[in-house]
């Protein structure tokens, strides 16, 4: 008699981050095989940019990741100013560089807060979501709402910050290193927490590039690719960062350089505030939006979002409308290499090892 | 006998940060009695202002998700907006050369009811004159 169980996680369940069905084959308490079933949250974004003109689309592609509504109005934003030959004045894209890395460190900020939740330590959860709160609110005055941003328009920005802005941002990042080393304090060497991370879910890098996983997954295999230092996008050549990598290959790792990465973010919203106190500008090429009509031609945008490398595709034909417009989110792939990397493992880290990869699941389905 | 040591004492620096923690002031609002602080971009609950509409139509061709119906009879305008589409993205606000749309701050839509999303204003209505 075989004593193979089928259990089926999700799609509804707290620690899927969203609505993820996980169908796992277990032999006692092992994981022999799993498979995810993605699909659920299916929105048809990119259809709806057919049908849609181009200003109309523009607040849609914040759904797309609602964690990180930057990168991919960035990466929308990109395809379209490139088509159409316009130059985005430097205020504008130090404005750019500023929301997204704020973006990045709010979208690690929750991840941890789950990650630990998933793990049983709820602490942490409480404190990741209150200095999330202080990035949140500055969005909120700079941008109109928390995170649906509708910020960045084609050519530029918005708004302009204000200085009264800027300090707020400089308080905020003058007191978040401490709020990092309290983390570090808790998490990571507790010994609760090693054990259920250390040499659990090793992802090779071997085995990540062949799942073209990207972003943080991919640094903590040991490869050194972060798009913003490999192919520098808007002003990332002229600011000085050294992107996290590490070599551990595990879900410890994994936590390791998302906390190393929020303080290569921190200093890089550092130097871009200096910049914007010091310059005036800009902060927008002025195109008329309504009634945009882009030429022929097609093009792909890479972005380093929170989750991995983000592109956009977009070809247009002349009309008013997108032809077609495909993205590349970095989660779609972080769910396929899961029963890569949790076969053989035990039922109980199956959560623990999902958590660290960080999946979000509209990012997924789209 | 070190790593067990180690381990222990990594716990007691953990729980000792979270005791300090205690003590930092509160962040929470008792929500119905004390409300937020909203700022003034805050994209709520989309007001119009029928005296200063054209009715040039922009703001329903600008809508993701084709909220807002504007209808144009002589001099007499209807604008039509459905808060059950309407994603608060703020384009309509936006892209208005008069000034006529404006998200307000108000930010509670919650309601039993779907006709009361459905908001129908005309720019005779005494109110809006």
């Amino acid at each position: 008699m075989s004593n193979i169980m089928k259990i089926n996680i999700g799609p509804q369940h707290p620690s899927t981050h969203g609505v993820l069905r996980l169908i796992t084959e277990l032999d006692g308490e092992e994981i022999i095989s799993i498979e995810p079933v993605v699909g659920y949250l299916h929105r048809g974004l990119e259809k709806l940019a057919e049908n849609r003109s181009y200003l109309q689309y523009l607040p849609m592609v914040d759904r797309i990741d609602y964690l990180g509504g930057f990168f991919t109005s960035y990466a929308y934003c990109n395809c379209v100013e490139h088509l159409l030959n316009c130059v985005v004045p430097k205020r504008a894209e130090y404005i750019r560089v500023l929301c997204m890395e704020l973006n990045r460190i709010a979208s690690h900020l929750l991840w941890l807060g789950t990650f630990m939740l998933d793990l049983g330590a709820s602490s942490p959860l409480f404190y990741c979501f209150r200095d999330r709160e202080i990035i949140l609110s500055l969005f909120e005055e700079l941008t109109g709402q928390r995170m649906m941003y509708n910020y960045f328009v084609f050519g530029g920005v918005r708004f302009d910050v204000t200085n009264e802005w800027l300090n707020k941002v400089s308080d905020f990042i003058v007191k978040f290193p401490q709020c990092i080393s309290d983390y570090e304090k808790i998490i990571t060497k507790n010994p609760i927490f090693t054990d259920r991370t250390v040499n659990k879910g090793i992802l090779s890098k071997n085995v990540a590039l062949q799942y073209s996983v990207t972003g943080p997954n991919l640094r903590a295999s040991g490869m050194d690719l972060d798009f913003r230092k490999s192919n520098p996008y808007s002003v990332y050549d002229k600011l000085d960062f050294v992107p996290a990598v590490n070599h551990l290959c595990d879900s410890y790792g994994r936590y390791l350089v998302r906390i190393a990465e929020m303080k290569s973010s921190v200093d890089i919203v550092k130097q871009v505030v200096r910049y914007l106190k010091e310059n005036n500008g800009d902060i927008s090429a002025n195109i008329k939006a309504i009634n945009l009509k882009v030429q022929e031609g097609e093009y792909t945008s890479y972005v380093e979002s929170s989750r991995g490398l983000l592109c956009c595709y977009l070809r247009a034909d002349g009309s008013g409308k997108p032809y077609r417009v495909k993205w590349r989110t970095g989660s779609y792939y972080a769910v396929q290499v899961l029963p890569q990397i949790a076969k053989n493992v035990n039922y109980n880290d199956l959560i623990a090892i999902f958590g660290s990869l960080d999946v979000i699941m509209p990012e997924v389905d789209k | 006998m070190i790593k067990i040591f180690r381990k222990i004492l990594s716990l007691i620096q953990g729980h000792i940060t979270v005791f300090k923690h205690s003590f930092k002031k509160r962040v929470t609002l008792e929500y119905p009695e004390v409300k937020p602080v909203i700022p003034e971009r805050f994209r709520g609950k989309p007001d119009w202002y029928g005296n200063k509409c054209i009715g040039c139509k922009l703001c329903e061709k600008v809508c993701p998700a084709f909220a807002v119906t504007v209808d144009k009879l002589n001099d007499n305008i209807n604008f039509k907006i459905d808060l059950s589409k309407c994603i608060l993205c703020g384009n309509c606000m936006y892209n208005c050369p008069k000034s006529a749309i404006k998200l307000t701050s108000d930010f509670e839509l919650a309601t039993d009811l779907k006709e009361n999303l459905i908001v129908n204003k005309n720019s005779k209505d005494e109110l809006y004159e």
